[in-house]
């Protein structure tokens, strides 16, 4: 007699749920994963051979998009620093690190907490707070404090925001629309809260249940009996009002007051430590010269897979490829790479990948600064590729500049900022999107994969 | 044990055919659709889940999210229709081309789903109307041919 088969079937609903512990651990997976998809794409390998021709060497396009680099880092070191010339500055250099990681919420349900990359050891002798520009972008803690109790002077130092849970509070000012001027302290805000910070107390609440309107600016203030040591003059951010709003029978009704910072963490490339000037012998790799990071470079050959026009590309050559790579050709990014076992490799291209970018847009303009963008791949048309801009780091500061070259941002430990992306320009349409004419060549070609960072 | 090694060998392989028919300049149709479409009707029932495993890692080669989103990918849309088996069972070509059409709108639904849940985005998450419509027409065919040749033929279950 035959068996009446199951109605439901345990066995794929067995592994659909496999797969939702898969993805809940993936380090524990990750090398199941390399070997499967590696083996696989080793078959693969030996008819992806038959596409394309050998690449070519650098040609003067390269050489532009070098010279492009090279004005990046230096803009990029022109304008990290305070323009202004207050006291502390002269008794400080500057030590340019990369954000290599983003991580945790905290106020206002955004990220709270960088890596950087230098260790703390590197850091050593520089003051405890970080900046961009004129902002204020955290605190830089000591190995073994609460808020890095299982760091050690080699680990990578990692920035608690201003909207850290574990973050002091600060001393700022505003200046109000009346002339006058409100001391304040501001702390971080819970992460349901509508900005990341919020004013704690104010050294005159009556005036400033009178604030009715937002967008007043917020800078520092240095107190001396402070533990902070904070130096006046750097921005926090600027205020949102949280309350209800003035009618025509009556006053507007002020209940809090938020502060929404002027740097949003994951657009973030670079930010500066000061290290002071008496601070004479200087750690070994504590290089202030660069903003850029030196890693491994492997050179390595990529085939288009059939149906490339989707930018899939099989890495050949690579061992030990890092999942998240950069793979550059010709002085360009490629994309980034996911490392499998057998010596194989998977490329997405920048164009056809839907990852969240970090990027860095360098205006034509020798006088604009850098942007630091948070933005993604929405669309792709041949060589065009159109993105849409998540977050800047300086918001409202021109953000719709001239066209430029488009840089890497800091994506993590293994694809570096300052990787030639494309020339970038205003979308005609929409302010929130730009448009970017990449490099698109096919078949096999010559790339290098870096790996690995810090100086 | 020959079969699961065919299968193992070539079933993934049959995304990259897929792409070299797109580049070809051919009508572009769900190559996802074609999977979840075989799996659910035609696959031996209890050999699905391993199936599964081989086209997910076909499609991991040409996609940029990770294998386990694959799968849930291809399985989810495979856990609805299985149970409706009886009545697609045989070519019944309407059926399959309606079924077609709904798997070709789901997986890219199911692809934007899985990215942003599991921060895994890829290209595929956009749903194109012309590949929807050209899955409703080319899949039934193409599951007649697919159903006679290795590695899937060895997995077909008999009526």
């Amino acid at each position: 007699m035959r068996k009446k088969p199951p109605a439901f079937p345990v066995g794929l609903y067995g592994m659909l749920l496999f797969a939702l512990c898969w993805l809940t651990f993936r380090g524990v997976f990750a090398p199941i994963e390399r070997v499967l998809v590696g083996g696989c794409c080793s078959i693969t390998r030996l008819w992806a051979g038959l596409f394309g021709t050998p690449a070519l060497a650098a040609t003067e396009p390269a050489t532009e998009r070098l010279s492009a680099a090279a004005d990046l880092d230096r803009r990029l070191r022109d304008h990290a620093v305070p323009i202004n010339g207050d006291r502390w500055l002269s008794e400080c250099v500057a030590v340019h690190c990369a954000v290599v990681a983003v991580s945790r919420r905290g106020g206002g349900g955004e990220m709270c907490e960088l890596r950087l990359d230098h260790t703390y050891a590197e850091l050593a002798g520089c003051r405890d707070f970080v900046t961009k520009g004129e902002s204020l972008v955290g605190f830089l803690p000591r190995p073994g404090d609460a808020a890095a109790s299982d760091d050690e002077p080699d680990d990578m130092a990692r920035v608690l925001l201003a909207n850290h849970p574990l973050a002091r509070a600060l001393h700022g000012e505003l200046d109000t629309a009346d002339g006058g001027r409100l001391r304040v302290v501001v702390r971080a805000a819970a992460t349901v809260d509508p900005a990341p910070l919020k004013v704690d107390l104010w050294d005159d609440p009556y005036r400033a249940a009178r604030l009715d309107r937002g967008g007043l600016r917020v800078l520092s203030r240095e107190v001396s009996a402070s533990e902070s040591l904070l130096p006046g003059g750097l921005l926090l951010g600027t205020t949102r009002i949280w309350g209800y709003p003035r009618t025509a029978g009556g006053d507007a009704l002020t209940l809090g007051v938020f502060i929404a910072p002027a740097i949003a963490p994951r657009a973030l490339s670079h930010v500066v430590l000061w290290r002071r000037r008496t601070a004479t012998t200087l750690p070994e790799g504590s290089d202030e010269a660069t903003t850029r990071r030196r890693g491994r470079s492997m050179a390595a050959m990529v085939h288009e897979l059939p149906g490339a026009t989707n930018g899939r590309h099989l890495l050949v050559g690579a061992a030990d490829v890092v999942d998240g790579a950069a793979v550059l050709q010709d002085g360009y990014l490629l994309g980034t790479a996911r490392g499998l076992a057998f010596g194989v490799g998977l490329v997405t291209s920048f164009a056809a990948s839907r990852q969240r970018w970090t990027l860095i847009w360098l205006p034509d303009d020798g006088a604009l600064s850098p942007i630091e963008l948070h933005a993604e791949v929405i669309a792709t048309d041949g060589d065009r590729v159109v993105l849409r801009r998540l977050a800047a780091s300086v918001p409202g500061a021109n953000l719709h500049p001239t066209a430029g070259h488009l840089f890497t941002g800091s994506n993590g430990l293994h694809c570096p900022s300052g990787l030639w992306i494309g020339r970038v320009s205003p979308h005609p349409l929409d302010f929130d999107k730009f448009v970017v004419d990449v490099q698109v060549e096919r078949g096999q070609r010559a790339v290098a994969v870096l790996s690995g960072g810090g100086k | 044990m020959s079969r699961w090694f065919l299968w193992f060998l070539l079933a993934p392989q049959v995304w990259l055919l897929a792409g070299l028919w797109r580049d070809a300049g051919l009508p572009p149709f769900d190559m996802g659709a074609l999977a979840c479409l075989f799996l659910a009707f035609f696959a031996e029932r209890h050999a699905v889940p391993w199936l599964l495993l081989g086209l997910a890692i076909g499609r991991a080669m040409v996609d940029e999210a990770m294998l386990p989103v694959q799968i849930l990918v291809l399985g989810v849309p495979v856990g609805f229709l299985l149970p409706l088996r009886t009545l697609f069972f045989s070519q019944r070509w309407l059926w399959q081309a309606f079924a077609a059409a709904l798997c070709a709108v789901a997986i890219p639904h199911l692809a934007g789903v899985c990215g942003r849940l599991f921060e895994q985005p890829s290209a595929t998450a956009q749903m194109d109307g012309i590949t929807v419509v050209w899955s409703a027409v080319l899949l039934p065919p193409l599951l007649l041919l697919l159903r006679a040749l290795p590695p899937f033929r060895a997995f077909v279950e008999p009526a």
